[in-house]
């Protein structure tokens, strides 16, 4: 009975439960996986925005507010198939319900890597080319291809929301690497300097723990004026999130240094005669490195979500440059809402991809 | 004697941490420039002279050390000032918004609290079973949905499912008369899940790991060796372990509270500090904004104490090892 079974049961546990494990390691794996590919496609898209982007963010139909998205037909109104899709072209015929309706009588196919507003790849290479859009037509009267639709100015929501990447993926990365910087600094010196220093330092960093966030950074943009340029936006904004955002990582900073100090590789470095700086870069740093880096992940998502609430109060990015907070805006407007819905919150899915990446990245580095 | 302590230690870091924010306040007010008047000095029709009265009438004229001094001072007696967007004094406008934005967090922490405990209890009891992936599952996904989003997908279905009947004016309009409002129970449970969904992750994910550590614990062991039922071991014994961390977790998770209100209340409009806050901030009403931060801040802070005192109330190991802790870090910090 037992020679039947290739495999005996003893040796079946443990293969189960190496497969078990091994399972558990490819799920820890596969988060840090997905989230870093999340991320680098994010960086990708930030990057090539331009090319992803079929119009200027600023170019205007103003024939066509608040349209839907386009309806991408594979069959015409006679009922024959095509290989290559096509829009037709489309008219407002009630403004007030904005509903809008095809012309049939002309088709416009779609076409991969077509010619369009010129701009810089990559900052360098000037080019007019992207990645989808409309066939060239002679008529001047061809419609547009709105993917998302149009907003309420008549832009296209699509090629706005893709530009819009931009100014979030460089404010709250670099709030990040700025507040973690200052808070690692500030950290390290109050784990290594005298008692009331130390107790200062980390009261300060205490009380600003304690304050809500979103309420403070609101209270001090109050000082400065409504309305501001982008890039003095930018830089306030990145000033406002350092200024509140290092106490988390002084505390942890702080923390790691002083256990790591009692340390015995540490002490044995010390009676080598090694200089407290060498120790503190050498041996105490990258032994820290690991929380650290957790830490930044956890910052990073609130940084950009409290950059794009308030650029959707108004008060971050302004129109008409285009940012995610302030396209989610337009969702103020219930009837279009009702109307458009994934249209309008086509952003908010984007910054919940991009918060699970980054969420997925800190599991994988906290469970490896 | 030790409350004692705590409660004047507490109140002594509030008190400096208001003073040092509303300085700080102050001070970008004077490194920005421009005042509430300045809308006003662009309009034609308000003559320099004009503007220059206005400005002696609100004190604005004063040198800023002066007109903090002034503001403090008045702070201290309670009186916070005037509104320039409302007319109104400031501390009559905060206390009502207090009212809803505190009934709306209460009713989010108590929501979230459920449905942590729940959830973290069954996933805690077996270790692997599908409650316990499910619940994996549900704190990665909450914890990553932003509140912003999480209120516009709300928003939206309420207005497709026409679950809400709002004004035709935004919170803008409705700030000035927050009780004249059609009033809905859907209202404020909306945003109040919205305000409780990434806290529940929170609670979650520390209920499921502080119980199922207590289980490992000898004294688990015991219990159920004594012959208890499952459920006293689990709320009587397990839960009592694990609660340490989640008293200190409900203090720090105040100020989220506070901020996402900010937000959640703006989106789905409720009319509280956060909804005012945000009316506040785009008027550069600096008495209204700063009567905000510290009465939000208070909050938090009395919310921090509260934490910390049942904290006490709960451990009896940390009145007694008070002393001796501190020792021990004070060596630690040499």
């Amino acid at each position: 009975m037992n020679g039947k079974f290739f495999v005996t049961p003893k040796f079946a546990t443990t293969l189960r439960q190496r497969f078990k494990a091994a399972l558990a390691w490819l799920a820890i794996r596969a988060r840090l996986a997905i989230g870093l590919c999340i991320l680098l496609s994010f960086a990708l898209l930030a990057g090539g925005a331009d090319f992803l982007a079929p119009y200027d963010y600023r170019a205007q139909s103003r024939m066509e507010p608040a349209a839907p998205r386009a309806a991408i037909h594979w069959q015409d109104a006679e009922g024959n198939w095509h290989l290559r899709p096509f829009i037709y072209a489309r008219k407002i015929t009630d403004p007030l319900t904005r509903t809008y309706t095809e012309d049939l009588a002309k088709r416009y196919p779609l076409a991969l890597l077509t010619r369009g507003y010129s701009y810089k790849l990559c900052g360098l290479l000037s080019t007019n080319l992207h990645l989808f859009g409309l066939q060239e037509s002679d008529q001047n009267s061809a419609p547009r291809l709105y993917i998302l639709g149009t907003d309420a100015l008549g832009r296209d929501r699509l090629s706005r929301m893709l530009l819009a990447s931009r100014f979030s993926l460089l404010v709250a990365p670099l709030s990040m690497l700025l507040a973690s910087l200052l808070g690692i600094v500030i950290g390290c010196l109050a784990g290594y300097s005298r008692r009331w220093l130390d107790a200062l330092l980390m009261r300060v960093a205490d009380a600003m723990m304690a304050l809500p966030v979103l309420v403070v950074v609101l209270a001090a943009r109050a000082a400065f004026p409504l309305a501001l340029s982008p890039a003095r936006a930018g830089v306030l904004l990145v000033a406002l999130f350092v200024a509140i955002g290092w106490a988390e990582m002084a505390r942890l900073a702080r923390g790691e240094v002083l256990a790591l100090r009692q340390r015995d590789f540490v002490t044995a470095a010390y009676s080598l005669g090694m200089t407290q700086r060498r120790i503190l870069f050498r041996h105490i740093l990258p032994n820290m490195s690991r929380p650290l880096l957790i830490q930044m992940t956890l910052m990073l998502p609130a940084f950009l979500l409290n950059e794009t609430a308030l650029s959707y109060l108004g008060v971050g990015l302004q129109e008409p440059e285009p940012g995610w907070g302030n396209m989610l805006a337009a969702a103020n407007d219930l009837t279009l809402l009702q109307a458009q819905p994934f249209e309008l919150l086509a952003p908010a899915l984007l910054i919940f991809v991009f918060v699970l990446g980054v969420r997925l990245v800190s599991d994988g580095l906290q469970n490896r | 004697m030790f409350l004692l302590k705590l409660i004047l230690n507490r109140l002594v870091q509030t008190l400096m941490t208001l003073l040092i924010v509303t300085t700080l306040t102050f001070a970008m007010l004077a490194a920005a420039g421009g005042d509430v008047l300045n809308t006003l000095s662009a309009d034609p029709l308000a003559s320099a002279a004009t503007v220059q009265q206005m400005r002696h009438i609100y004190g604005l004229d004063q040198p800023l050390p002066v007109r903090y001094w002034r503001w403090l001072e008045h702070t201290v007696r309670g009186d916070m000032g005037e509104s320039f967007y409302y007319h109104a004094p400031v501390s009559r406008l905060l206390f009502p918004r207090l009212l809803n934005t505190m009934m709306l967090a209460l009713l989010a922490l108590f929501m979230a609290w459920s449905v942590a405990l729940t959830l973290g209890m069954m996933a805690a009891r077996r270790v692997g079973s599908w409650a316990d992936r499910s619940c994996e599952a549900i704190i990665l996904l909450a914890s990553s949905t932003p509140r912003l989003v999480l209120a516009l997908v709300v928003l939206a279905l309420a207005s497709q499912f026409s679950l809400l009947n709002f004004g035709s004016g935004a919170a803008l309009s409705k700030a000035a008369n927050p009780v004249n409002r059609s009033s809905s129970w859907l209202q404020i449970v909306l945003p109040a899940v919205v305000l409780a969904v990434p806290l529940m992750a929170l609670f979650l994910a520390q209920v499921r790991d502080g119980v199922r550590q207590a289980l490992r614990e000898d004294f688990v062991m015991v219990a159920r060796a004594k012959g208890l039922r499952e459920r006293d071991v689990l709320f009587r014994h397990a839960l009592r372990a694990a609660l340490n961390p989640l008293i200190t977790i409900f203090g720090y998770s105040l100020g989220g509270v506070m901020s996402g209100s900010v937000i959640v209340e703006t989106i789905l409009d409720w009319p509280g500090l956060g909804a005012l806050s945000v009316v506040a901030v785009q008027s550069r009403d600096v008495p209204l904004m700063l009567g905000i931060v510290i009465i939000t801040a208070t909050a938090v802070f009395a919310g921090n104490l509260l934490a910390d005192i049942l904290l006490h109330l709960n451990d009896p190991r940390l009145r007694q090892n008070d002393q001796r802790h501190r020792s021990v870090q004070s060596v630690a910090t040499r």
